[in-house]
């Protein structure tokens, strides 16, 4: 069970929530995926003829010469592939419902500074989304905030489970800066926004060192609530990493600068002209968050965006993590790995940015791969899953096999032929 | 000189039908004319001496026949059913010469020959909906110009004076295997003004770049955009129930506007029975003619049957609304854009000969797009409808042909019985329909222009790269020789060559 809530803030800690609980403590029977072709950590090559044993929530086995246990469902996994579930690293699944729709949508933010905002607390684990995001073979997602200079609060959930205490498995994964054209214009230039940066984090390491002052109202003026200097303890102590959304290669170089002089545990998300900085950013070893479909100069700051840009980043030894950056498209995210595939990446390696790299950007242990041990997240795909025409046959969510019918799949059923009736009857 | 006859005078040289649907084209008024001299005159054509100058491209155009090309040794897969494996395509003169089984009917002299082993080789793609041009990239303030949002109906209006013909997405949208796409004015509007068909070849601006021969097309709009913006204004329409009224108070002013222009038009008949003598003061004013509209000329001609509506409608109930609309005023519709709700009403669609163009699986978006789900192409093929897919988005258009094979594996999945010429049709004949083009383009026959593209692989695969791109026969992309950008705007900012692709 995850509880990471300790020093998550006294408000936080005040709610002794047992987050991811229920649906990983039940018991479900032994599952066994035989004769297929497994992703392995490691960044190997898949083994063909092995077999996946799930148990109690976990991965059991994974290997050619593994027992079947006794009593298991068998899956035949023949001429199939599984890999550990997908993992989208920045989207709005859960908080987006409609995006026109301001009364369902959750996914932006008010104001330049709102730190202490978290996203779980928006999360709606009924979405119809949710179901049309597990289909795709996606198991888990980063709820991001949007907007907003200090955004807020990242969730990390699994896509399973009707209650935000099932589903959630992480309540408080990262803090989100952006450094972007856009923020930029909101705050008024750049210098303005990395100002507004450096007093937010001065002020939040001012705090931690004056709170007694502070809660006597003997410390400076700060301009940042309480609420939102404790969210960025965390961040300041590098127990939380701080995602930036920064594009243009010369604000990269001051994500990077402004990180190492505050010694914080940086990621960056969208970086199109990440490349330009690869060298940098491999040795700062710092995590890539990026679209590989997102490759043209569609703003100032990214004049410089390239279609393969994963390829040259991994190429690098910077570690990429593939993300739809959607609510919706979510369920898309093979189709983004199978792009930065066309586009010169390794296929092993656009596996592995769907699956090991998130989890390793965001330290989230037991995610992304197959190995004993690990959340029995796993996806049986009906072929290689980068390919037009494969489908996740069997979805698995902490051990627990999903239901693969939507809201989509339930309108088809419906005006399958026609004419339509509510009932079916003709 | 073909090509100057085709671009200057193309309706001595262009098909009749193709003709017909031009009519606004003064270098069409003989056909317009002879079509009115059977059908009722509703728009005279006094005013084509204007359109004419209003037509007139300025830009020189030089067009070279390219030297022949023949492409051997690939799978053609030509979109009207055809598939040869091996076979080859031979281009000359920018027209398809030969295409079928084998290694075709020797080289002729001074060709290229494109060894294509283990390629795949189809029509160029057939964008239906794009904002290149008009919504360019970057995205600035300085050419936004895509939505004339100061009012709903802007019927007079013409794309291609919009068209910024340096927007960095063209030539990625050319290695995206596109060769031909149809650039619409924004949603915002009920009508947004007229299309413009633009064809791939960098060039100086959208006159000389457009499609020759292709037909006027105009965009229309319903649903949420236009009573969302003018509600916004506190203006009409805020409403579904507004922007229909709007629309049809449009078309009614369109209607008296022709009746006017076609009372004028007989009173001059009557004029000139009379002889040139008895000009009295009556007379004068009965030589007067009405005064010109250009958002009423555009709805009269698009009743006149002599524009193509490309309708931007999400959901059933919208594009039944739009229906009556048209029958009312008594014009057909082209295709419906976007048309996610298709599905639930294919039936009503292809009983009326209206064909779509969507999205492979976008949806949720907003309220209207709900409902959108990934079989939507697949059933309205089923049921013997015309689909193409389209972009509305120049990352989407850089990647048709993986739209077409998902809405393909996604209508096979549901038990549809679609096969891959009806995916590659959605990204070719289709379109050029929906654009009526496709006397033109759309399939690899003998007499068309040869727009080709040579890929990597089969193109419904996600891993396909265009590698080669030809339009009217001439080398526009090749993959392996990428050079200087094609717009100035990236000169000394695009570093590298846009995507090689490949490990």
């Amino acid at each position: 069970v995850s509880r990471v809530l300790a020093r998550a803030g006294a408000l936080a800690a005040l709610a002794a929530v047992v987050w991811g609980g229920r649906a990983q403590a039940e018991e479900t029977p032994p599952i066994a995926i035989t004769h297929a072709l497994v992703y392995v950590p490691g960044g190997g090559p898949p083994i063909a003829d092995a077999t996946v044993v799930l148990a109690g929530g976990k991965v059991q086995a994974v290997g050619t010469s593994v027992a079947t246990p006794p009593g298991a469902q068998i899956v035949d996994g023949r001429g199939k592939t599984v890999t550990a579930g997908f993992i989208d690293a920045d989207t709005e699944v859960g908080v987006v419902e409609v995006d026109g729709e301001p009364g369902a949508s959750d996914a932006a933010t008010r104001g330049p500074l709102s730190p202490a905002l978290r996203m779980v607390d928006g999360y709606d684990p009924r979405s119809a989304v949710i179901p049309v995001t597990r289909a795709g073979g996606v198991t888990s997602v980063v709820v991001a905030p949007r907007a907003g200079a200090l955004a807020g609060q990242s969730a990390f959930v699994d896509l399973a489970g009707d209650t935000q205490a099932e589903a959630v498995v992480r309540p408080s994964l990262a803090q989100y800066a952006r450094a972007d054209e856009d923020e930029a214009r909101q705050v008024g230039t750049r210098g303005a926004l990395w100002m507004t940066l450096r007093q937010a984090f001065d002020d939040a390491r001012f705090y931690a060192a004056h709170r007694a002052q502070y809660d006597s109202n003997a410390s400076r003026p700060l301009g940042l609530r309480r609420i939102d200097l404790e969210a960025l303890l965390p961040v300041l102590r590098g127990e939380q990493p701080l995602v930036m959304t920064v594009h243009r290669a010369s604000d990269i170089e001051t994500a990077l600068r402004f990180a190492d002089e505050l010694k914080l545990r940086l990621v960056l998300a969208g970086a199109s002209e990440a490349w330009l900085m690869r060298d940098e950013i491999a040795k700062a070893k710092v995590p890539v968050i990026l679209d590989p479909l997102e490759d043209l100069p569609t703003q100032f700051d990214r004049l410089r965006s390239r279609s393969d840009s994963a390829a040259l980043l991994a190429g690098a030894g910077v570690s990429v993590v593939l993300s739809t950056f959607s609510s919706h498209n979510a369920r898309l995210l093979w189709q983004r790995a199978g792009n930065a595939v066309r586009l010169g990446m390794d296929h092993d390696a656009a596996i592995r940015a769907v699956t090991e790299a998130p989890a390793d950007a965001f330290g989230l242990k037991g995610y992304g791969r197959l190995a004993a041990g690990a959340v029995a997240n796993v996806v049986v795909w009906s072929g290689d899953p980068l390919q037009i025409g494969t489908r996740a046959e069997h979805v698995f969510v902490r051990g627990r096999e999903q239901s693969l019918e939507t809201r989509q799949t339930l309108l088809l059923n419906r005006y399958r032929t026609l004419p339509f009736t509510h009932d079916g009857s003709r | 000189m073909r090509y100057r006859e085709r671009y200057f005078a193309f309706a001595l040289a262009a098909p009749i039908a193709v003709a017909a649907l031009a009519a606004c084209d003064p270098e069409r008024s003989q056909t317009a004319r002879a079509r009115s001299a059977q059908a009722p005159a509703v728009v005279p054509d006094p005013f084509a001496a204007t359109e004419s100058r209003a037509r007139m491209p300025i830009e020189s155009s030089e067009e070279r026949p390219a030297a022949p090309v023949l492409v051997q040794h690939a799978t053609v897969m030509t979109a009207t059913g055809q598939r040869f494996e091996p076979g080859f395509v031979l281009m000359r003169e920018g027209e398809i010469a030969a295409v079928g089984a084998g290694d075709g009917p020797g080289t002729p002299a001074g060709a290229v020959v494109v060894d294509a082993r283990g390629k795949f080789v189809t029509p160029g793609i057939v964008d239906p909906h794009s904002h290149m041009g008009v919504a360019p990239v970057p995205e600035s303030e300085g050419h936004d110009d895509v939505n004339e949002l100061t009012d709903p109906i802007t019927a007079g209006l013409r794309a291609e004076h919009s068209f910024w013909p340096e927007d960095a997405a063209l030539e990625r949208a050319v290695a995206g295997g596109v060769t031909t796409i149809g650039v619409l004015p924004g949603s915002g509007n009920l009508v947004g003004g007229r299309g413009v068909v633009i064809h791939m070849s960098p060039r100086a601006g959208a006159r000389a770049m457009r499609f020759p021969g292709s037909p006027e097309i105009l965009k229309m709009a319903c649903g949420e955009n236009p009573k969302r913006v003018y509600g916004e204004l506190k203006r009409a329409p805020s409403t579904r129930m507004g922007n229909v009224r709007a629309l049809r108070e449009a078309f009614t002013r369109a209607r008296k506007y022709a009746h006017d222009w076609e009372d004028w038009a007989r009173r001059q008949q009557g004029r000139g029975l009379k002889g040139a003598g008895g000009k009295d003061a009556a007379d004068k004013d009965e030589a007067k003619p009405p005064d010109r509209d250009l958002a009423l000329e555009t709805l009269a001609l698009v009743m006149r049957g002599d524009i193509l509506v490309e309708w931007h409608c999400y959901q059933a109930d919208d594009m039944l609304a739009a229906l009556e609309v048209a029958g009312e005023f008594g014009f057909k519709v082209r295709a419906f854009h976007h048309a996610l709700e298709a599905y639930k009403i294919r039936d009503v669609l292809v009983a009326h000969g209206v064909g779509i163009a969507t999205w492979d699986d976008w949806w949720g978006f907003k309220m209207e797009a709900y409902d959108g789900i990934p079989e939507n192409l697949a059933l309205m093929t089923e049921a013997g409808g015309r689909g193409a897919v389209h972009s509305d988005s120049p990352i989407a258009g850089q990647i048709l042909n993986q739209a077409a094979g998902k809405a393909l594996a996604a209508g096979r999945a549901a038990g549809v019985k679609i096969d891959e010429n009806d995916a590659l049709r959605w990204l070719t004949a289709n379109p050029a329909w929906e654009l009526g083009i496709d006397d033109q383009v759309g399939t690899l026959q003998a007499g068309k222009r040869a727009d080709v593209v040579v890929w990597s692989e089969d193109p419904l695969s996600t891993y396909a790269r265009a590698e080669l791109v030809y339009v009217d026969g001439r080398l526009v992309f090749d993959r392996s020789h990428v050079g200087a950008p094609w717009s100035d705007f990236e000169l000394g900012v695009r570093s590298m060559p846009v995507p090689r692709g490949g490990p």
